[in-house]
């Protein structure tokens, strides 16, 4: 379109200039609009407008007017001639163009990745104080509580405050790490070191971190050892893992049995954390994953991010997570990992 | 405790700028019989430790002048007592720096005092050592003779590899000290094949699987997530 405006409005001008110019100068017309046109279009529109420009004069100029024919032989060859030097020009202002924008482009980006890595030094920097902030005093509150309860003989009463002060503290340390880990995910600040990773290692640390929570949850775990390795992030995957049976302990009356299985099939590995609790209302069985999902009537504690922090600590690792309703009763979470090619172990020679 | 430890309680030198935890420390330590020292940011505890010995340092990660790591490096320049750092979950990076810079254990905020002291009593206990090594190591229903190249669990003889066998041995030299993963494959597979993670996390799957029959007790190896993996210690 541009050049076809173009072309049209320098014919125009040409028209006008014709009795003055002669039309072999017309010509030079022309191809100063090829070189405006190249300023400020495409090199699609350039080689158009060049076409238009080479047929545009051949019809209107060059006698016989009114015909695409050309009479005189150094018009036919100023023709071809044209055609080169607009082409030329057209490219090698395109590309000069083009030049001066990756230019501009590539200041910006630098620009833009200077904001951006102040501001996430920045979040970072809030994040790790946030973080000092809160640990501190909880670190007052659960090593007194601890060194109370080893002081010395306590009375039973005493004994139970000593470890219940304790125990809330661990609890409260829990809150403050979903919610450091959200705001991570949030910031985009998850970074994973992706190393290879034994998953029925993963699950014994996390049934480990949890074993103090699932007191009261009868607990199976299937996972055999020999799995194929997988690139993960350990510490990730942990805490996911730790979080899914913090949800099964939470959310699940006591006594209520929590399996954790681990099978590799069809190139990938599945974990799956499973209870056989009372399931979830369908309704909400898709929105588990988002923040703040919880139930209005749920009485059991949590803020409703530990979900989403599983998911986006598996995502970020390149896995997926997924839910559903188990027949006969019981919610289970799967994630899912790509097994890929194994690693190379060379074997000893007995 | 020994009863020379009991004659010369250990000295402990407390590096940490939060009162609040410097106070804990102190109370928990001094219970145990052990005299205490304290400072509050990286320069002090470097005038103090030029002035007067210590046996073990506890250091805060987070100091307000420096970093813990660097004050680490600045003592390793001339006194090879034990450090044990106070760090937060989340910091592996920092923790595995600690550790390969020679820093011996660390704890994680927020610690129950019971974990802590069980740390200074096994750094305290590795350091009194002094390189006189027991040809038997006992831990759990393992038993490993080091003179005789014997390896036994619940009284049966366990067959391993040289690979492997060479694994254990390692971590029974530093029985009850976290090694990083870099650390183990740099001792037992050489220098080329510091980053193959994978070597390590399948021959630790071999080793578990022959000593450690029934994986739902307490664990052999321990793994430290991101970390490395410290052998249990147990109390003679």
């Amino acid at each position: 379109m541009l050049a076809f405006g173009v072309f049209v409005g320098f014919s125009m001008l040409g028209e006008l200039l014709m009795p003055w110019i002669g039309y072999q100068a017309i010509s030079l017309v022309y191809l100063l609009s090829i070189a405006l046109l190249a300023l400020i279009a495409g090199r699609g529109a350039v080689l158009f407008g060049t076409f238009l420009t080479v047929l545009g004069w051949s019809y209107l100029f060059a006698p016989p007017r009114y015909s695409f024919q050309i009479a005189g032989f150094y018009d036919r060859e100023m023709v071809a001639i044209y055609f080169l030097v607009a082409l030329t020009v057209g490219q090698m202002t395109a590309l000069l163009r083009a030049r001066r924008n990756a230019d501009q482009q590539l200041r910006e980006a630098e620009i833009n990745a200077k904001v951006l890595s102040e501001s996430e030094k920045l979040g970072r920097t809030l994040l790790n104080s946030v973080s000092h902030e809160l640990r501190t005093p909880l670190t007052g509150i659960s090593g007194a509580a601890s060194t109370l309860r080893c002081s010395g003989p306590l009375t039973l009463v005493q004994e139970q405050l000593a470890t219940e002060i304790e125990y809330s503290a661990l609890r409260l340390n829990q809150v403050v790490q979903g919610l450091l880990n959200a705001a991570r995910l949030q910031s985009g600040q998850i970074r994973p070191r992706m190393d290879w990773c034994d998953f029925s290692d993963v699950v014994r640390v996390s049934l480990r971190n949890t074993q103090r929570w699932l007191e009261h949850h009868p607990v199976q775990n299937n996972v055999r050892r020999g799995l194929p390795l997988i690139k993960a992030d350990f510490v990730l995957m942990e805490q996911a893992v730790t979080n899914l049976l913090l949800n099964a302990a939470r959310h699940t009356p006591a006594g209520t049995l929590v399996i954790v299985n681990c099978r590799a099939e069809d190139e990938s590995l599945f974990l799956e954390v499973a209870d056989r609790g009372p399931g979830v209302a369908p309704a909400q069985i898709a929105r588990l994953f988002d923040a703040f999902p919880r139930a209005p009537n749920s009485r059991h504690g949590g803020m409703g991010l530990g979900l989403p922090i599983v998911k986006g600590f598996v995502e970020a690792q390149g896995g997926s997570v997924a839910v559903t309703n188990v027949e006969g009763g019981g919610v289970a979470f799967c994630i899912t990992f790509p097994v890929g090619i194994a690693p190379e172990v060379l074997e000893e020679v007995a | 405790m020994s009863t020379t430890e009991e004659q010369h309680p250990a000295s402990i030198l407390v590096i940490d700028d939060e009162t609040q935890i410097q106070r804990l420390l102190t109370i928990a330590l001094e219970s145990e019989g052990y005299r205490v020292t304290l400072a509050a940011t990286a320069e002090e505890g470097l005038a103090v430790a030029a002035r007067q010995r210590h046996d073990l340092f506890i250091i805060d990660i987070g100091l307000p002048d420096t970093s813990g790591l660097s004050l680490l490096k600045r003592l390793r320049e001339w006194t090879q007592a034990p450090v044990i750092f106070l760090t937060v979950h989340d910091a592996e990076s920092e923790k595995i720096d600690a550790l390969d810079s020679g820093a011996d254990d660390y704890v994680t905020k927020p610690f129950n005092t019971g974990e802590l002291l069980a740390r200074v009593r096994a750094t305290l206990r590795r350091a009194n050592k002094g390189g006189v090594e027991e040809p038997v190591f006992r831990a759990g229903d393992l038993e490993v003779d080091l003179a005789k190249r014997k390896v036994a669990c619940k009284g049966q003889p366990v067959r391993l590899t040289a690979t492997e066998y060479v694994l254990l041995r390692l971590f029974v030299q530093h029985a009850g000290k976290v090694l990083t993963h870099r650390h183990i494959l740099r001792e037992v597979w050489g220098a080329t094949h510091e980053e193959h993670t994978q070597y390590l996390r399948v021959y630790m799957g071999r080793l578990r699987e022959k000593l450690e029959p029934e994986p739902a007790q307490q664990p052999l190896f321990i793994t430290e997530p991101g970390v490395g993996y410290r052998l249990l210690q147990t109390k003679k």
